[in-house]
């Protein structure tokens, strides 16, 4: 069973990438449990984990939100490239925050970036899959926690 | 061992440093000696030198003599050979005095040339002293002897005569003189051989000393260095954290390489031990640390006593991760007293990291407990009849699936996650009501977390998303927890295959555990279950837990339509409770009421005309309006005026108003405020209606009525 601290970490890793990058605080909807297969966005940032608890975190966004971050970011460019690193960027400061707390239980591996509505995650069969909004401006993007 | 190498060590040295020094002295010594005997050796050889030279002169001047004589026989120019004569008897004089002060003063042999010589220098002091004219020239006699030059002959006739008489006896005089000084001089270089000789042996043998000091010295610090080196290797592969405190609790300037990787520090050198643990465990255990090390430092502390009150046998400390974080481990603390010739002189502190023990033995207790859960599940599970069973497991699941369903409603505002607040209520609240009913107290119980969770998430000024993380996990765990049971149901049944039905049971509850959240809901129609034996037991159980007696009594559930079956067993397990909350009075209470002991509830369900009946019944204490307004009023549901115009019609329809309870602790059967809330909102979904007549201290009567319709063509469909 995943602990209430654990999912918070990468949940703050998450809304602190919006505060610092854009300085717009980012904050999240009422969490849930994922019924069928995943829902992503166009693109989603992946970590998977091993160690004390293994299963990947993944982070999944919109391109119009991911525009509009870019552009408070005050970038210009917002190629298909662009989005991508981007989005690896969140996953990299998700990773960050996991590593800064949970320090040697948890191998944390380099994000890698998908894009597209259909990406091939891969789940851990039998684990269920915690997914918590985050609510930016008007958008919507989610955090997906599938760790044993 | 160590410590007998140290002695013997310093022993040789102390040892090595006395030989050294005797040699030292001994050399030095031998050297003084040796620099006094060549100095005198070199003055004996001056005066045997001096002495071997004056041998010659008494012959010299007796020579001279001679030739000065004929000179003057001859009345020859005398003055050349006086001066010869002047100018050796001057020497002779002179170096014999020379002698006479010198190394060879000591030598009897010395005396007696000196003495002739003191007869032999004024014979020949007329002549030498002479300074006048010899001669007188004269043209008739040619050249005489001036009466100056006559006595000047005379004087010179004598001393001719004494050198005659003493030139041999002085020459052999200081000839015996040389000799007596060689001979010394050979005693001289004999003794300075000899003592050469001596210390050549003394360097040697100091030498031969140094070796062995050195080649000890070199052993011994070969054996230091090894022994420093299996400290080190000690240290570095040793599991526990090992240094040692001072009488000021620093720490000294040796420790292991664990402590370094325990505290991810490496400045312990000088660090008091009370800095090394502020940061790292709560006050109050920091002060409670350093009382205990200066308690070590008593020398009448006993050891075994001290360890026995160690406060930090098990200390749990937040310590930097290494990632900027901060991680919880476990440390042991050790001491060990280290004590000196005047008592104790250092405290070994040995740090173990027992977090891997710990969460082994947290994981072994809660494996234990999660066991024993178990036990007592299946043993529940025994006594439910496995078609109540699945259909609550189904029920429960659609519920939850409900849940899961309103917590995924987007929401942003606190308003929209306040509104999922109440449905996330009523959804848990049925089934801990069902799950009680069956006595599944490992399901109630967590549900009832759940809602306890739900409820703190209503006091809270503002919510957010963060606030349903708990709700979610604990979601999930009730989740995988109903797994566990339909999995452990299904197999009880396939345990029970020799009794009547078995198979057919088994083969629901497998075929229910397969299907897992795809299960039908509770709207769906499923087969009658029999409520009477659930609801006798639930009345048992609710009247021990509430220290209540009363008895439960059932009619016509049999003919519960299957689509009203569900609504119709939540509304009297949620009236059941409240009649064993609320309503049944203790028996003493009842007694003072001229009342039976034993309260009666009784439930009816019954067809009425077109529609059905179902009239809940208890003999309590009824429900007086006034303590609902006053609930109503506490819990902020309206305000003291309109409690004040609340007729008592209105005033019963509280009860039926979300969050409503007259309890004010919330329990396992009651005060949350939504069972009744819960009914009338399952009544008028089916197109029913419920009214409640009740007299205060006499009885409590809840109808509910049912339109046929519905029950029909759910039934057909």
């Amino acid at each position: 069973m995943l602990y209430e601290q654990e999912l918070k970490t990468f949940v703050e890793g998450t809304t602190n990438f919006f505060e610092v990058a854009a300085q717009q605080p980012a904050s999240i909807g009422s969490p849930y449990l994922m019924e069928g297969s995943p829902a992503v966005h166009e693109y989603t940032g992946v970590i998977n984990i091993s160690g004390k608890r293994e299963g990947v975190v993944y982070f999944t966004a919109p391109k119009a939100m991911l525009t509009v971050l870019l552009m408070k970011m005050q970038e210009n460019d917002f190629s298909h490239e662009t989005m991508k690193d981007l989005v690896g960027e969140v996953a990299n400061t998700i990773s960050g925050n996991a590593r800064r707390d949970f320090g040697r239980d948890f191998v944390i591996s380099v994000p890698s970036v998908l894009s597209g509505e259909k990406p091939q995650i891969p789940q851990k069969p039998g684990v269920r899959s915690f997914i918590i909004p985050i609510n930016w401006r008007s958008h919507s993007a989610k955090l997906i926690v599938s760790l044993t | 061992m160590t410590r007998a190498a140290g002695t013997a060590r310093r022993r040789q040295l102390v040892t090595a440093a006395g030989l050294g020094t005797v040699l030292t002295v001994v050399m030095g010594a031998v050297l003084v000696m040796g620099f006094r005997l060549a100095t005198n050796m070199r003055a004996g050889i001056g005066a045997l030198q001096a002495a071997s030279t004056l041998q010659t002169y008494p012959e010299e001047i007796s020579r001279q003599l001679s030739t000065l004589r004929d000179r003057l026989e001859v009345r020859a120019y005398s003055g050349q050979a006086l001066a010869d004569l002047q100018g050796t008897v001057s020497r002779f004089d002179q170096k014999l005095n020379q002698l006479a002060g010198s190394h060879a003063a000591d030598s009897p042999q010395l005396g007696r040339p000196l003495l002739l010589w003191h007869q032999y220098a004024p014979v020949l002091d007329p002549v030498v002293s002479f300074t006048g004219q010899p001669y007188v020239d004269s043209d008739t006699a040619g050249s005489s002897l001036s009466r100056e030059g006559r006595a000047h002959y005379a004087a010179v006739k004598r001393a001719q005569l004494f050198a005659s008489d003493s030139a041999g006896p002085l020459q052999a005089q200081l000839a015996a003189l040389s000799a007596t000084l060689q001979r010394s001089s050979s005693d001289a270089a004999a003794r300075l051989r000899t003592l050469l000789l001596a210390g050549v042996l003394a360097a040697l043998s100091l030498a031969g000393a140094a070796g062995y000091f050195q080649l000890t010295r070199s052993k011994h610090e070969r054996a230091a260095l090894e022994a420093q080196e299996q400290t080190r290797d000690i240290l570095k592969t040793v599991r526990e954290g090992l240094f040692l405190l001072d009488s000021e609790h620093h720490i000294g300037t040796v420790w292991s390489d664990a402590l370094t990787r325990m505290f991810s520090r490496q400045d312990f050198a000088g660090l008091s031990f009370e800095r090394l643990l502020k940061d790292l465990v709560p006050p109050a255990t920091l002060t409670t640390a350093t009382k205990y090390i200066k308690l070590l430092w008593g020398d009448r502390a006993h050891e075994n006593l001290m360890k026995s009150i160690n406060p930090l046998g098990q200390l749990e400390v937040k310590i930097d991760n290494g990632h900027g974080g901060r991680e919880t481990r476990y440390l042991q603390f050790d001491f060990h007293r280290v004590m000196g010739q005047d008592g104790v002189k250092h405290v070994l502190c040995a740090v173990g990291d027992i977090t891997s023990s710990v969460l082994l033995a947290h994981e072994l207790e809660e494996s234990q407990e999660n066991a024993s859960a178990q036990v007592d599940m299946m043993l529940g599970l025994l006594h439910v009849d496995p078609l109540q069973l699945v259909s609550f497991l189904d029920t429960a699941d659609s519920s939850l699936k409900l849940v899961n369903t309103i917590l995924k409603e987007p929401a942003r505002t606190d308003a929209e996650f306040r509104k999922k607040l109440g449905g996330l209520f009523r959804e848990l609240h049925g089934i801990k009501g069902e799950a009680q009913a069956l006595n599944l107290k490992s399901i109630a119980g967590r549900v009832h977390t759940l809602e306890d969770m739900v409820s703190e998430c209503k006091k809270k000024p503002e919510l957010s998303g963060s606030d349903f993380l708990p709700m979610v996990l604990k979601l999930d765990e009730l989740l995988a927890h109903l797994r566990s049971v339909r999995e452990m149901a299904a197999r009880l049944t396939a345990l029970k295959d020799t009794a009547p039905g078995a198979a057919a049971m088994a083969a629901a509850a497998g075929a229910a555990a397969a299907s897992g959240a795809d299960a039908p809901g509770r709207s769906q129609p499923r087969v009658v279950e029999d409520l009477s034996p659930t609801l006798l037991a639930m009345a048992k159980r609710l009247a021990a837990d509430n220290s209540k007696r009363f008895r439960l009594t059932l009619g016509g559930l049999a003919d519960v339509p299957p689509s009203y079956a569900a609504t119709i067993k939540d509304c009297i397990i949620q009236m059941l409770r409240n009649a064993a909350v609320h309503g049944i009075e203790p028996p003493e209470a009842r007694r003072a009421n001229t009342k039976q002991d034993i309260g009666l509830v009784s439930v009816h369900f019954r067809k009425n005309g077109d529609g059905y009946e179902l009239v809940f019944e208890d003999d309590g204490a009824g429900i007086a309006a006034e303590t609902l307004k006053a609930a109503a009023v506490r819990k902020q549901l309206i305000s003291e005026q309109e409690a004040a115009e609340m007729d008592t019609r209105a005033a019963m329809a509280l009860i039926f108003r979300p969050g409503f309870s007259t309890c004010e602790d919330v329990s396992m059967d009651a005060g949350r405020g939504v069972g009744m809330d819960i009914v009338a909102r399952s009544v008028y979904a089916l197109g029913g209606k419920i009214g409640v007549t009740t007299h205060p201290g006499r009885f409590t009567r809840f109808k509910i009525v049912l339109p046929a319709g519905r029950a029909a063509s759910s039934a057909v469909a």
